[in-house]
């Protein structure tokens, strides 16, 4: 559960983008599994102070590897740029509970932006003999797609679809006009496949896919992302919102009731 | 190579060591049992219980600030009545001494949760929150007036039996008034410090980052000032202290116990190192063997001489 773990690499994807490769050699591989994430220690001085979570986007059991992206957004992820080869990190992990691993039908990926990190590992993890694929994903603009790893699902073979805001690669738009299309198409198709999605994005688009999928009897399930502390559940600090059975609001612990929750349960507005 | 006793006792209150955990950073005693047997520990503070149940704040509910961190979780718990139910029994496994926090409203929460906290059970002791700075009404309210927190010291002394903590706020002028009025109210011990009031600000958006506005700041920064009031209420009053604030090392807790601090308390450095509990425990072992005392509680207050 907190284990020095070896960097076998850390480098940005794609210069400028700010997107970085992490690649952690140590014991968190043999029990990880996709939709969960670590919770990793940037520095060794007091400030900052806290841990990063950061969710988990590939493992590989033999070799013992799991990889991770980060994208550079403050002082703590500028540090863990900093980390070299060869140097161990403290990491607690794997923590929280993963997705639901579909074994037949369809499973539809929604990705928005970076989103797509945690989503690879489930790619990596669905039998595709026995489930069929499906990726949308939206982001600011081809730039962006390119950084986070758009050649991985050309190389994986899958079926994706991606829209953009500035309108620079795929359909122009958000993620919902490239959700509402997909399943206008699939319902003319009247296929009888039973479909599972999971969606993991900003908590904005989140909530409106979530809401497309609920309306069109679709289970959704979402990975959400909140700041955290203690990342096991002691300090209550990532906490969400759900609606429980019987109606009444409770919250639900990010890091150890999730971060995956159902989408139908989830509250997105409680108390604004 | 000679043994070091590690135990101690404050008041009525008995401990295998030193070390305990602080409320609301270590959840209900469970969640840390990934990294080791929460039995090594002198003992475990639970999150604060009120009454009835509460959802606390909204999020956001952290942000960091330099060595330290901001909480404003409100006081989110089960309630008095699932605490008792659920949650009490499980902590009966533990085989560490079990503090139980209590905040309310109003003296008559106090007395209410004092009196259904059974005597006969793994509770330790009863921590009285006077000093939660993230609710709107009680909490830190009586915390901040000696006369009030006097009163529902004395008020809810007279519901238990059990040992009595005071968790003190450090938003005052004078901690000594303070604790004098605790321990006038009947209180065995006092615990110091609570988190200090801060808040951060989100340029970007130009709102404050905590929901709530404002929150407890804890971790290494508050260090300091924890130290001091610790030192400072040592010398006023004759009851045994849990020093807490920032300790993250055996070091920063030798120095509590210099203060004064008969026993220290683990907070926000469980989330940065979960195992810095145990590694407490094992430097004052050694540095005890090393300076030759044969039991840690030689060195409390050392520093006042």
């Amino acid at each position: 559960m907190l284990s020095a773990e070896k960097v076998v690499a850390n480098q940005i994807v794609v210069p400028g983008s700010g997107i970085y490769k992490l690649v952690l050699e140590g014991e968190v591989a043999a029990t990880a599994r996709p939709g969960q994430f670590v919770h990793l220690q940037v520095g060794l001085a007091t400030d900052p102070l806290l841990r990063r979570p950061v969710s988990i986007a590939g493992i590989d059991r033999e070799r013992g590897i799991v990889t991770l992206f980060y994208r550079v957004a403050g002082r703590g992820t500028a540090l863990l740029a900093g980390v070299g080869e060869q140097e161990t990190l403290s990491v607690i992990g794997p923590l929280g509970n993963g997705f639901t691993l579909p074994q037949a039908g369809e499973l539809l990926l929604l990705a928005g932006g970076i989103g797509i990190f945690p989503l690879f590992s489930l790619m990596d993890a669905v039998d595709r003999s026995k489930v069929k694929v499906k990726v949308l994903w939206g982001a600011e603009n081809r730039q962006l797609l390119e950084a986070a790893g758009r050649q991985r699902l050309v190389d994986l073979a899958l079926d994706y679809e991606v829209s953009t805001i500035d309108g620079s690669m795929g359909q122009p738009g958000l993620i919902t006009n490239l959700l509402e299309s997909y399943l206008r198409k699939r319902s003319l198709e009247s296929t009888q496949q039973r479909i599972s999605t999971v969606a993991c994005g900003p908590p904005v688009m989140l909530k409106a896919v979530t809401e497309i999928c609920l309306r069109e009897g679709l289970p959704v399930e979402v990975s959400l992302e909140e700041r955290m502390a203690c990342g096991v559940g002691a300090c209550r600090g990532c906490v969400c919102t759900v609606r429980a059975a019987g109606g009444t609001l409770e919250r639900r612990r990010v890091c150890k009731d999730g971060p995956v929750f159902k989408g139908r349960e989830v509250v997105w507005d409680a108390e604004g | 190579m000679q043994k070091v006793d590690l135990s101690t006792q404050l008041a009525g209150l008995k401990l295998k060591n030193p070390v305990l955990t602080s409320s609301g950073t270590y959840g209900f005693g469970e969640e840390y049992g990934a990294f080791y047997d929460p039995g090594f520990l002198g003992g475990i503070t639970v999150k604060g219980i009120t009454p009835k149940a509460r959802l606390g704040n909204p999020v956001p509910r952290l942000a960091e600030t330099p060595s330290g961190m901001l909480n404003a979780v409100g006081l989110e718990n089960p309630g008095l009545e699932v605490f008792l139910n659920a949650y009490l029994p499980r902590l009966e496994a533990l085989k560490t001494a079990v503090i139980v926090n209590i905040s309310g409203f109003s003296l008559d929460d106090y007395a209410l949760m004092a009196e259904a906290m059974p005597e006969e059970s793994c509770i330790a002791a009863l921590e009285v929150n006077i000093s939660c700075p993230n609710i709107k009404d009680g909490g830190m309210a009586f915390g901040t007036d000696p006369r009030s927190a006097e009163e529902v010291l004395r008020v809810t002394r007279k519901h238990t039996k059990l040992p009595l903590i005071a968790k003190l706020s450090p938003n005052v002028t004078d901690i000594t008034a303070l604790a004098k009025a605790v321990a006038n109210g009947g209180a065995d011990i006092i615990s110091l410090i609570n988190t200090l009031l801060g808040m951060r600000i989100d340029i970007t958006s130009q709102k404050p980052i905590l929901a709530n506005t404002m929150g407890g700041l804890s971790g290494p920064a508050v260090l300091p000032v924890a130290l001091r009031m610790v030192y400072q209420v040592y010398a006023a009053v004759k009851l045994p202290i849990i020093g807490m604030g920032g300790i993250s090392s055996w070091q920063d807790a030798v120095e509590f116990m210099l203060a004064g601090a008969s026993a220290v308390s683990v907070g926000t450095a469980n989330f940065v190192n979960p195992l810095a509990p145990l590694e407490i425990i094992e430097g004052l072992e050694e540095y005890c063997r090393q300076h030759g005392y044969a039991a840690v509680r030689e060195i409390v207050g050392l520093a006042h001489r």
